[in-house]
């Protein structure tokens, strides 16, 4: 383990605002066992708690907060610099970054979706939400850390990315699902656990190109802006 | 022993003994610096581009519902119903907006330059919450604004365009509560943390997760829990007491599938105004703190 990785992880994990991630997963679960509980069929909860929480709020707020803290708190803070003095290339000090990122939100969006998924359907629907939200995951936190790379406001850009763009455009616009990360996630889930609880327009063989396109080219974007990376003062 | 040499000069420095402006003025221009600052006015290009990014895509549908209406006829929302459609860009408006009213205070840590003022100490996080209800009711009324102006000179006869400004008033009324509700919790969210973008993060999350509970708690298999399941989220329970006060105004027939209330509307209303008091008593309580540290 790098000491980048090292210090990117105590330095989400050594603050109390981490506990501000708890309540959302727990809600997840929670929501689930309740409908479960009560005897609920999964097709009417399924949906709102499955899509309607998990993949589209707690994946996406939980992604952007992780991955922005990475490296966007240490550029707010002004403390990247000392990283980046050291003589490491910039790609060791972006991948173990993007590692964590996509690790801790992995973490914590998996194993919620896991125990959903088991609720409503069977073990392969929680593993196929679980490996389906691991691999958003990583999507995600990769567009996230270049973002937060690119602008000095990340979390406002992926904002309007999550609540605008998908949130607001692909339900009144289903051609803007191609580019959603939200809808590839369903796609490979739906695929990998066929059930009728997930449903969405975009194909899969779309779904797993983009993702990977979109990985590939935010991971890269993020070595290069770090290459030439300017220390500014505080946003205005 | 050598004479001391020093010479004190007279600079000029002078008392000031003009008018004292009292706390109502200080009120006065807390409030008028955070409605400029929720906009972005007199900061730099990159602080306008977010709120302005709002304003711009509301406008945008207000006219675009404008002109179908007067082309062909076929009137897309009322005016009440535009807030609810625009949901989720107050949402984010908010996010971008409490932030910038009080966690820049926070980081920067001037809040003790505030309070050596004259300032009472609830007056600040009024006047904060003040101008940020006053931005969000621009948000939302402009755009009604623009369409019964599109809608007015459309009408035949002033009968018509006074039957418009009928519809118009409650839809303000109403962008009104959205605002109150919206404002009072965002702003409380905000003032917990010094980071902009935890701020920003957390009144989405907040508000983004409460809407699934609704989703759960309308399929429970009790009617009860279904006609009591918009409470949950801010958006449902300002529909709620809408719903409650002007129905003929938000439903149509093309959504008359939407919350059912059953006999639950005054709850809806006495759980909105209980959640205002209480974000604002604990916006109180919360620089009550910072006052006296």
């Amino acid at each position: 383990m790098s000491t980048v990785t090292w210090i990117t992880v105590r330095g989400l994990f050594g603050r109390r605002r981490f506990l501000l991630l708890l309540p959302l997963p727990v809600l997840l679960v929670g929501l689930a066992v309740l409908s479960r509980g009560l005897g609920v069929a999964p097709a009417d909860w399924g949906p709102p708690v499955l899509v309607g929480l998990g993949l589209a709020v707690v994946l996406p707020v939980v992604a952007l907060i992780v991955g922005t803290g990475v490296l966007g708190a240490e550029i707010d803070d002004g403390t990247v610099v000392h990283v980046l003095t050291t003589p490491l290339p910039r790609w060791q000090i972006v991948l173990p970054k993007l590692a964590v990122a996509a690790g801790v939100t992995a973490v914590s969006v998996a194993v919620p979706l896991f125990a959903a998924g088991l609720l409503a359907d069977s073990v392969r629907l929680g593993v196929a939400l679980a490996v389906a939200a691991s691999v958003g995951a990583l999507a995600y936190s990769a567009l996230f850390v270049a973002a937060s790379l690119l602008t000095r406001r990340p979390v406002l850009l992926g904002l309007v990315y999550v609540l605008i763009w998908e949130g607001l455009l692909s339900n009144v616009v289903t051609g803007t699902r191609v580019l959603s990360i939200q809808h590839y996630v369903i796609a490979l889930a739906d695929r990998l656990a066929p059930t009728n609880l997930l449903s969405t327009t975009v194909s899969v063989a779309v779904a797993a190109v983009m993702t990977a396109l979109i990985i590939i080219t935010a991971t890269f974007l993020s070595i290069d802006r770090l290459r030439s990376f300017s220390v500014a003062g505080e946003t205005s | 022993m050598p004479e001391p040499t020093g010479v004190i000069h007279d600079i000029g420095y002078q008392r000031y003994t003009g008018p004292r402006l009292g706390r109502r003025h200080v009120f006065g221009a807390l409030y008028l610096h955070g409605v400029r600052t929720a906009f972005g006015l007199g900061r730099s290009a990159k602080a306008k581009i977010f709120p302005w990014l709002v304003v711009g895509i509301v406008l945008l549908v207000a006219a675009a519902v404008t002109a179908i209406r007067s082309q062909i006829g076929e009137v897309i929302m009322t005016y009440a119903q535009f807030a609810d459609a625009m949901s989720w860009l107050v949402i984010f408006f908010v996010a971008v907006a409490a932030p910038e009213l009080v966690s820049r205070d926070l980081r920067s840590g001037v809040l003790p330059l505030y309070f050596s003022r004259p300032l009472p100490h609830a007056d600040y996080p009024l006047a904060k919450l003040l101008a940020l209800v006053t931005a969000l009711f621009l948000l939302l009324g402009a755009p009604q604004l623009l369409m019964f102006l599109g809608g007015a000179f459309t009408a035949d006869g002033m009968g018509a365009v006074w039957d418009e400004l009928l519809d118009l008033l409650p839809g303000l009324l109403y962008a009104g509560l959205w605002a109150v509700v919206f404002a009072s919790v965002g702003l409380l969210i905000a003032s917990m943390t010094g980071k902009r973008a935890f701020a920003a993060g957390g009144i989405v999350a907040v508000f983004l997760m409460t809407t699934p509970i609704v989703g759960i708690l309308s399929v429970l298999p009790s009617q009860t829990a279904n006609q009591l399941a918009g409470i949950a989220s801010p958006p449902t329970l300002v529909q709620g007491v809408g719903l409650w006060t002007m129905r003929d105004l938000l439903v149509t027939e093309d959504n008359s599938a939407d919350l059912d209330l059953g006999s639950f509307g005054p709850v809806y209303a006495l759980v909105a105004v209980a959640l205002v008091a209480g974000c604002v008593a604990l916006l109180l309580a919360r620089y009550k703190k910072v006052a006296a540290r």
